[in-house]
């Protein structure tokens, strides 16, 4: 098995594991909750965000268009500005949106990303693509939303609420630290392979797929409801 | 049909006003198996308990789950302020029902503190009687007794352990788990005294929401983190001939019935007795009902497996292609 295979299975292992290990585990989460202490909207909020593979995906398209740390960790943190903001109002203020349609949208910076990278703003529509920090705040917003819907979804109390969600939101970063760490390392690592360029255009031809397959799964569902 | 045998007395909100009804409440509804956790034994008002009950006034304290009754000891049991506390571990995941019993005791009330008692906790029946019989200035000695109740879920899997009577002498027992029943469903609930059932009594049902923000004639507005809203008023029922009235499951949250079942005796030292009964459970999420059970919302989750065998297929192929595209 040559070198480049082996990165691509790594990739694709470290990428999906937690999630298949931790996924459909709400009902769990749910008396977790019920029960526990701020460690456990600490987990949770951790948890959520390690699992929730559209959330992941956007990542994956916004850390694989930059090559500096310096650009990671800026905009990575203006996507935990966006997510914040709304993750912490609109729960304060029990906000709650439709939660197929944030999830559509949220499917749709997934699909924004994959189009962006591959550079079809201006192969196909012909004008350059939007301000690249403005768009992953906008998206860091709707992000914000997808999150606040669930943690809405739990039986929260009312004791302690604003220290709940700003421990879930704090979780919130932890797990996208830990799901950033081996996502940034091994682009890294590929990015030195003769074969990435195949790789980042089958990486982000997966996020169109990926953010059209959200989309319409989340659609459907809306419509069904 | 149920739903028209059992009928809304009333819509009149009654105030919440100071009595002495007996609830057993926890912070949370839904516990994890295999954790301690502490149920409040209230003696007041719902929201406000005005002082501690003796173990030694205690008749029964009973946990049934996994089809199993037991008993824990006096020491589980401890007061803070004015609230008795139950330790309890859980075991494994079922519907829990926990119920505390008390001995009878007596009071004597001259003839306007009994009207009083009568008009603030809702017996109207006795006091309508009274009026009725003309004897609205005679002095009462009652005997009263409490049988109180709550079903908790712990763990995922629903038990039937929700429909076990405790065997009190008035006693709730609904018809469907209430973890099984969510906003838009129904849930009847039928009450038994003397483990039969009471028709034409009346039964008082509140519910408690714990929300950051709420809803009052279209706008919303939010309250304090640390608030806990309970809406200011409880609703009547009657139980039709089958002793079961039927709830409309318009929130979630906290759910409570309270009735007092009071009747004059004929002998003895006494002119009354009364047996009281509470209910407390809670509505979850599980899934949701919007503008009155119209439409029908339930997760739906593509298995891991499925997502992630298509997301390496997808993958490999694209990357494969690309490659031998150059």
């Amino acid at each position: 098995m040559n070198k480049t295979i082996r990165l691509l299975i790594l990739f694709l292992i470290l990428f999906w594991a937690t999630p298949l290990m931790a996924h459909d585990v709400t009902s769990k989460d749910h008396a977790l909750l019920a029960n526990g202490d701020l460690w456990a909207y600490l987990w949770v909020g951790a948890k959520h965000m390690l699992t929730g593979y559209d959330h992941l995906l956007f990542l994956l398209g916004v850390i694989f268009y930059l090559r500096k740390t310096s650009d990671v960790i800026k905009f990575i943190t203006v996507f935990t500005i966006g997510h914040s903001i709304t993750l912490l109002s609109a729960t304060y203020l029990g906000i709650q949106i439709n939660e197929y349609l944030i999830d559509a949208i949220i499917g749709f910076s997934v699909f924004y990303k994959g189009f962006e990278n591959l550079g079809y703003f201006e192969k196909h529509l012909k004008f350059r693509s939007p301000n690249l920090l403005l768009m992953v705040w906008v998206f860091g917003l709707i992000h914000g939303l997808g999150l606040s819907s669930r943690l809405q979804s739990f039986e929260n109390g009312s004791d302690r609420i604003i220290h709940k969600i700003i421990t879930f939101n704090i979780g919130v970063e932890f797990g996208q630290i830990a799901a950033l760490i081996p996502i940034v390392y091994i682009i890294s690592l590929i990015r030195k392979n003769k074969h990435y360029p195949a790789f980042y255009k089958a990486v982000n031809t997966y996020l169109l797929i990926a953010g059209i397959a959200l989309i319409c799964f989340q659609l459907i569902l809306y419509l069904k409801a | 049909m149920k739903r028209i045998s059992t009928f809304l007395l009333s819509l009149v909100c009654l105030a919440i006003l100071s009595s002495h009804d007996m609830y057993l409440k926890l912070d949370q509804y839904f516990l994890n198996p295999f954790t301690k956790t502490t149920i409040q034994l209230f003696n007041g008002t719902f929201d406000r308990s005005e002082n501690v009950i003796d173990r030694d006034r205690m008749e029964d304290v009973s946990i049934i789950y996994g089809g199993e009754r037991i008993q824990p000891s006096a020491s589980k049991w401890f007061e803070k302020d004015s609230i008795t506390f139950l330790e309890l571990e859980t075991k494994e995941a079922a519907t829990y029902v926990i119920g505390v019993s008390t001995k009878a005791r007596s009071i004597e009330m001259d003839a306007q503190a009994f009207n009083d008692y009568l008009k603030h906790d809702g017996i109207t029946d006795m006091l309508d009687k009274r009026k009725k019989d003309g004897t609205l200035d005679t002095p009462a000695k009652e005997l009263y007794a409490k049988h109180v109740k709550t079903i908790v879920q712990v763990g995922d899997s629903l038990s039937r352990d929700w429909s076990t009577s405790l065997n009190y002498p008035i006693e709730f027992i609904p018809f469907k788990n209430p973890y099984e029943v969510h906003v838009g469903h129904e849930l009847e609930i039928q009450l038994l005294y003397g483990q039969k059932p009471l028709a034409n009594q009346l039964v008082y049902v509140g519910t408690q929401v714990n929300e950051l923000s709420h809803t009052h004639d279209g706008s919303t507005h939010s309250h304090a983190s640390n608030e806990t809203q309970e809406q200011a008023y409880l609703t009547s029922y009657r139980t039709n001939e089958n002793g079961v009235i039927t709830l409309d499951i318009k929130q979630e949250g906290t759910w409570y019935l309270r009735t007092i079942h009071l009747e004059e005796l004929s002998e003895g030292e006494f002119t009354h007795q009364s047996n009281w009964a509470t209910l407390t459970f809670a509505i979850g999420k599980g899934h949701e009902h919007e503008n009155a059970a119209t439409t029908h919302k339930h997760d739906i989750k593509i298995p891991t497996y499925v997502y992630l065998l298509i997301s390496v297929i997808i993958i490999l192929l694209l990357f494969f292609a690309f490659k031998k595209k150059g």
